[in-house]
């Protein structure tokens, strides 16, 4: 498995531009992690399928949060 | 972020949200939700160019009313024309991860939906909202009187009590002796039902001699399906059996969760998840929109579905919405007064006087010797419509039986301009019990 973490763009403020605190930041990068890897396709399927679950749970937190509003359709 | 046990809160942030922010908030979601329908829904794309729409003329929040409505009847006809799905969906259907349909109570076509990864896990998580506002909490065992069928129902519920960390007992197709049973056994603080068969149950444990108020641990009685949940009558008949608080919430398979809930202060109706949802109020024959304690038509736009986006829905639900100020509890999400309050399509005509079931209901409860009933419409001689309810009475209050008659059948003409009633005794288990939602009315007129 690859440790490479892809570059994220850092982003200061939610959805109504108010700036993030720090324990929004680390939720924020967590689930842009885990979308990273949920997106891979050369994870055994122990570790792709948990993330995917993991990715759409922390999904839940930063949307319930307004720190970002992406297609929920889409895995 | 402070300690979420403590929280009266499931998020904080949004539930306390200024209401200018929540409606920034929430025309951000529309804008963007209807740029995704636009681009992936073929079913949306064909209702915006027909209103000759386009997603960049959404600007503010007024503009939604420039979208097209969207009904059951579009929607079915999309799913008659390209089977299973319709073009409603933006994604192919093996992206899914869940089926479910309507009840079909009505008796109508059920529509299919289907679930991405992430749509079912915001199913759970606007359960959260609901369970986490009535109290339930990681301490909480949960008990499901639920079949898990394809219905949706209680199945998000379920979700969200494991993520809220409650033990769940799931009683799937569990007799209601065993299930009444299995929750005192297991000490389950907390029942989700539907209001008529948290009765149902109630009844059962008498039946069983079994006090629920002295012998259970249940505190919380969560119910939702039915308008009765909101009805007063019903829902203290529910706290009275219990013993323990009843607490309403209302969702549709549409939405694949629940857009409204009550907190624990009980504010006499159920606040809107404003932050994932519009709720518009709207007069149901003209469509323009009626203000804050006026009884209208719910049209929801839903922003946590992916594969089937829902905007401007026509809900045929009645409503009336009323501030959020009228609750002590801090949110600033906006009431539904007395919850749902029934169907633009339930209303039906008898010699000329409007009848709601949900109306009756409430008249019948407030007359605790009744145990169970049912509303029976027929055309006498082909012309005149005659209303009939049908009641069981609870064991030992027959001798009181022409009392009740006289009171009941007053009551329910008092409330109904004068509309004469009659009011016949059913005998003891004559009368049907639901599990999912209950159908107390039958329309015999247009059968004849």
């Amino acid at each position: 498995m690859s440790t490479d973490r892809p570059a994220i763009a850092r982003q200061e403020h939610d959805l109504l531009g108010r700036p993030l605190s720090a324990d929004e930041r680390e939720l924020l990068d967590l689930y842009h992690r885990l979308e990273a890897l949920a997106s891979r396709n050369d994870l055994p399927p122990c570790a792709l399928m948990n993330c995917k679950q993991a990715m759409v749970m922390l999904w839940n937190a930063c949307v319930d949060l307004d720190l970002l509003y992406e297609e929920p359709g889409v895995d | 972020m402070p300690a979420q046990n403590s929280s009266p809160y499931w998020n904080p942030k949004n539930e306390t949200l200024r209401r200018s922010d929540l409606q920034r908030l929430q025309l951000m979601k529309l804008q963007r939700t209807v740029e995704r329908a636009h681009a992936t829904s073929p079913f949306h794309r064909r209702l915006f160019d027909r209103a000759k729409v386009r997603p960049d003329d959404i600007r503010t929040l007024d503009d939604l009313r420039r979208l097209p409505f969207m009904t059951r009847e579009d929607w079915l006809a999309c799913q008659a024309e390209k089977p299973l799905f319709g073009d409603l969906i933006t994604r192919p259907a093996t992206d899914a991860i869940r089926y479910h349909l309507t009840s079909g109570t009505s008796g109508r076509q059920p529509l299919r939906v289907l679930d991405s990864r992430k749509d079912w896990a915001w199913i759970g998580e606007a359960w959260c909202y609901g369970f986490w506002a009535f109290g339930v909490r990681p301490v909480d065992t949960v008990f499901f009187a639920f079949s898990y069928g394809s219905f949706i129902g209680f199945w998000g519920a379920h979700y969200c009590c494991e993520k809220i960390g409650c033990l769940v007992l799931p009683s799937g197709n569990m007799t209601t002796e065993n299930r009444v049973k299995q929750l005192v056994e297991m000490g389950a603080t907390t029942v989700c039902a539907t209001p008529t068969y948290a009765l149902r149950m109630a009844q059962e444990a008498q039946r069983l001699g079994i006090d629920l108020q002295r012998q259970s641990k249940v505190d919380k009685v969560i119910v939702s399906g039915e308008p009765a949940g909101s009805i007063p009558a019903t829902k203290k008949l529910i706290e009275d059996m219990w013993g323990a608080k009843c607490g309403d919430t209302a969702g549709m398979t549409e939405i694949g969760t629940i857009m409204v809930f009550e907190c624990s202060h009980q504010p006499g109706g159920v606040h809107i998840l404003e932050d994932h949802f519009i709720e518009e109020v709207l007069d149901p024959e003209s469509g323009e929109p009626v203000g804050y304690g006026e009884r209208g038509e719910r049209v929801v736009t839903s922003f946590g579905r992916g594969f089937i986006p829902l905007i401007r829905y026509r809900t045929k639900d009645l409503v009336v919405k009323v501030p959020h100020t009228r609750c002590s509890c801090g949110r600033t999400f906006d009431i539904y007064e007395g919850g749902i309050l029934g169907r633009v399509d339930d209303m039906k005509l008898v010699r000329g006087t409007n009848v709601y079931p949900r109306a009756v209901e409430a008249i019948v409860r407030e007359h605790v010797e009744v145990d169970e009933f049912q509303i029976i419409l027929t055309r006498e001689e082909g012309i005149r419509d005659e209303i009939t309810v049908k009641v069981e009475l609870k064991a030992g209050t027959e001798t009181r039986w022409e009392e009740i008659q006289r009171q009941l059948g007053k009551d329910l003409a008092d409330a109904h301009e004068g509309l004469r009633f009659n009011v016949a005794l059913a005998s003891p288990g004559e009368l049907p019990r639901f599990e999912l939602k209950a159908k107390r009315l039958q329309d015999l007129r247009t059968m004849a």
